[in-house]
């Protein structure tokens, strides 16, 4: 090797040519790093972009299905709410049977106008033997109930004890005994209902008022604009 | 004399890893092929100079030469659209294995001479 380089133009001549090698391989060196880092850098970003696109689809997606269940949701809502609508009007519908059924029932307190009739006994008349022939029988109270009702009376109240489905009336001697409750005369029927209808009803040529006078009953019709009945159970001792 | 070559390459690696010099990525491709080439001229001087056949005037034009040629034949590549630096970096990479090939032997077959001498 010495002998190689022994001449003296050689050692310069190679110590140029490893300066040149050098610098190029150094110089590449320092290149490549850098665009090493710079593909590095790169793929990153790519990679990046393709996560977030990835994250953008499922989001999306997530979104379709969670618009989707809102969809649905919505539609169960408006079902709900049509349903719930239609259950209102029924809901009024059986709360206004409620009130009727109630006041068939007699156990809330009623008000209006309505009728009032009056029936007295007559007046003792010695011609008459019998004392049935004329006083007030439970039957004259029936058929002016009957009446009554059958012309559309809300509520009937007897001397102000209401008269329900469930109410009995009895006659007992010169009395009447309705629901346990005992009432001498004169007799006060009350109905609640359209006042006129009532009074005509009773009125009628040959209806109850007229056949309650042949019974010689003295009937008094009074047309009241403010009839107000207790609830049943509620009455007023009289 | 040995450590001037020595010298020189250090002076060279400095030179390079401090150069401010700043080359498009798609030059790279030029540096590979001459650090290919500048090789190639090395180890064929190597091979030259072991065979006894060394020249200094053809190692020298060789080396640049050669470097510029590749440089050359890429830059032309890029232009015309051709990989043309494959061809020089084939070329260069097969005399480059060959000449490596040839010290080995030519080494080898030295060492077996001296031990043959020695016995």
């Amino acid at each position: 090797m010495n002998k190689f380089f022994a001449t003296r133009k050689r050692p310069i001549l190679f110590s140029f040519v490893f300066l040149v090698i050098g610098f190029i391989l150094a110089f590449s060196y320092r290149t490549f790093e850098k665009t090493s880092k710079q593909e590095q850098v790169a793929p990153s970003t790519f990679e990046a972009e393709e996560t977030y696109r990835e994250k953008l689809i499922t989001q999306q997606e997530k979104n379709r299905e969670l618009s989707d269940e809102i969809s649905v949701k919505r539609e169960d809502v408006r079902a709900y709410e049509q349903s719930f609508s239609t259950q209102e009007e029924e809901h009024v519908h059986l709360v206004e049977e409620a009130k009727e059924l109630r006041l068939l029932l007699g156990i809330v307190p009623t008000k209006g106008q309505g009728l009032r009739v009056t029936l007295s006994d007559a007046e003792y008349d010695p011609v008459e033997q019998n004392p049935n022939d004329y006083i007030v029988h439970e039957s004259h109270i029936f058929k002016v109930m009957n009446e009554l009702k059958i012309a559309g009376a809300q509520g009937i109240a007897i001397n102000g004890q209401r008269i329900t489905e469930n109410s009995y009336i009895k006659c007992t001697g010169p009395v009447i005994t309705i629901d346990d409750k005992t009432f001498p005369a004169p007799f006060v029927v009350e109905a609640i209902g359209d006042m006129d209808i009532l009074h005509e009803s009773l009125h009628l040529k040959g209806g109850v008022v007229d056949r309650l006078l042949l019974d010689n009953i003295v009937v008094t019709t009074e047309q009241v604009k403010n009839l107000q009945f207790p609830a049943l159970g509620e009455e007023s001792e009289e | 004399m040995m450590w001037l070559p020595l010298l020189g390459l250090i002076l060279g690696v400095t030179l390079g890893l401090l150069s401010d010099i700043q080359i498009p990525q798609i030059y790279s491709n030029y540096l590979s092929i001459a650090i290919l080439a500048a090789l190639d001229s090395l180890f064929g001087g190597m091979r030259a100079s072991l065979q006894q056949v060394y020249d200094d005037k053809i190692f020298i034009t060789g080396f640049f030469f050669n470097i510029v040629l590749a440089i050359g034949l890429a830059f032309l590549g890029v232009h015309l659209g051709l990989d043309l630096y494959l061809a020089a970096i084939f070329a260069f990479g097969i005399r480059l294995f060959q000449n490596i090939a040839i010290i080995r032997r030519i080494l080898l077959t030295k060492w077996a001479n001296r031990k043959k001498n020695q016995e």
